[in-house]
């Protein structure tokens, strides 16, 4: 077929320009997410630890509950984190979560200590 | 002037395209790029829906140490790559060898000698079954003490020299083959347990070696105070069937930027303990900006030797007293450097330098942002 190169390049160069742009946004848009998600995801359990109560509007409770559970974050992660080495630095969110991971199996951190200082990690 | 995409093309191919064609297919291609985004938007969109995703990471420690061990000056270069694959919400494959060479200099010749070795450290696959339990199968660090399965990478060690009592119970690779479930889990508010048991089988083929035995360890972490402690317990299901013990220890008070760390492991191979203090200087009140980069560390240590000797262990009672100065030009990157004075009475004492930089680096693997 005569028109299968022409066609064929329009597809890879139609490819590559979105998926340059739309990887981008894309990570944006992961990152955006991930404060959505963790208002949704590990907030219950980590809320739970805290005796924070997870609402779904943006009320002034709603905005202290997510400082106390950033600084429960934050204090777990330096807690934990200091057992073996420096505190390192933030990861990006999807790397945060496999190296929450490997540090669960690796340091045997609890189940909850993992959900909150992924929190943290990815405010 | 012609494109140069038409001038490549001869005539006969030119007047193949027609007007009809050209057009049509210059529409076709603004579609695909007009539908192209779209498309990705929308499962941008269905991505959104779902948890972050982890991604693989590879990542490795670096280290260039120069030791002089009695005047003898030993150079050894590390490379030590670690691979982490998670799939699935609750499965991990973590993998992490070493490949390393000292190099020393040989009597009468120019220049340092050594060759490569390589050793798989662990290649284990996990499974977190439940808030309580994770199973490992496959090749794993030996969980006796803490200093074998969590200090031992050269960018977290504060010193580059290994405790005397390390080979105690580890084996002779430091990992076993078999079997291991772990967890830690809270017992009360501001109480953790945390819980190691392994079976590991007996291989010999280098660089999987490991020893058929089976152990347990276990732990309590009051993230309060930052007190960690806790034992660890080993049976050897092969030669003479001995046991080993030892005991952990960590502190690292909240208020200040120090880490204490002990351990104490006693085989019938010979038993010893280590103590180790890391205190870094950023509360220091004078010239802040250069000491709080700097780490001093101290360790003191005492080997007694046992009934039945070990190739990797000191065939004598042993002392050995360490200070470091460690800088800290980034948290992955630094530089390291330590003094050491070994006693030991009937094979000689001796001075131990080191100095050397080591490098952390992680990068996914895939669709990810770099470090």
């Amino acid at each position: 077929m005569k028109s299968g190169p022409l066609l064929l390049a329009a597809l890879i160069l139609a490819a590559g320009l979105s998926t340059l742009p739309g990887f981008v946004s894309a990570q944006q848009g992961t990152q955006q997410e991930t404060k959505v998600a963790s208002a949704n995801d590990p907030a219950p359990a980590a809320a739970g630890a805290t005796g924070a109560a997870a609402s779904s509007h943006s009320t002034p409770s709603k905005l202290q509950d997510e400082d106390a559970l950033r600084i429960e974050g934050e204090k777990r992660f330096h807690a934990n984190c200091g057992r073996c080495h420096q505190a390192p630095h933030k990861f990006p969110p999807r790397m945060m979560a496999t190296i929450v991971r490997h540090m669960r199996v690796r340091a045997t951190i609890t189940d909850e200590d993992m959900r909150v200082i992924l929190h943290y990690m990815r405010q | 002037m012609r494109p140069k995409f038409f001038s490549s093309m001869g005539p006969s191919r030119l007047a193949e395209l027609s007007i009809e064609k050209v057009f049509s297919r210059v529409i076709a291609a603004l579609a695909v790029l007009c539908l192209a985004p779209a498309l990705f938007g929308q499962s941008q969109t269905d991505d959104s829906q779902q948890p972050i995703s982890p991604v693989p990471i590879l990542s490795a420690g670096l280290a260039y140490n120069s030791f002089f061990d009695g005047g003898t000056q030993n150079v050894h270069p590390l490379v030590s790559p670690v691979v982490l694959i998670p799939f699935g919400q609750n499965w991990l494959i973590e993998s992490r060898d070493t490949f390393e060479i000292n190099l020393a200099p040989v009597p009468g010749m120019i220049g340092y000698k050594g060759y490569l070795q390589k050793e798989v450290d662990y290649l284990q696959l996990d499974y977190i079954a439940n808030a309580h339990l994770t199973v490992t199968v496959g090749r794993f660090l030996t969980p006796f003490g803490v200093f074998n399965e969590r200090l031992y990478p050269v960018w977290i060690r504060d010193l580059q020299t290994d405790p005397l009592i390390l080979p105690i119970a580890t084996g002779p690779s430091g990992a076993g083959t078999g079997a291991m479930l772990r967890g830690g889990f809270d017992v009360a508010r501001g109480v953790e347990v945390n819980y190691a048991t392994y079976f590991s089988t007996l291989s010999t083929d280098t660089p999987l070696d490991s020893q058929r035995l089976a152990g347990m360890r276990a732990g309590i972490f009051l993230p309060g105070p930052r007190l960690e402690f806790g034992g660890s317990f080993q049976h050897l299901l092969q030669d003479d069937r001995t046991n080993a013990f030892g005991f952990h220890a960590a502190w690292q008070p909240p208020a200040l930027p120090l880490d204490i760390r002990a351990e104490y492991a006693r085989s019938h191979n010979g038993s010893g303990y280590w103590i180790e203090s890391a205190y870094r200087l950023s509360q220091a009140p004078v010239w802040h900006d250069a000491l709080r980069h700097v780490q001093a560390v101290g360790r003191m240590q005492q080997y007694f030797a046992g009934i039945v000797p070990n190739a990797n262990l000191p065939t004598v009672n042993t002392r050995l007293f360490e200070f470091g100065l460690n800088y800290y030009f980034r948290d992955d990157l630094r530089f390291v450097s330590s003094y050491g004075r070994q006693f030991a009475p009937q094979a000689g004492n001796m001075n131990i330098w080191n100095i050397g930089i080591t490098y952390r680096f992680a990068i996914p693997v895939g669709h990810g942002d770099i470090q």
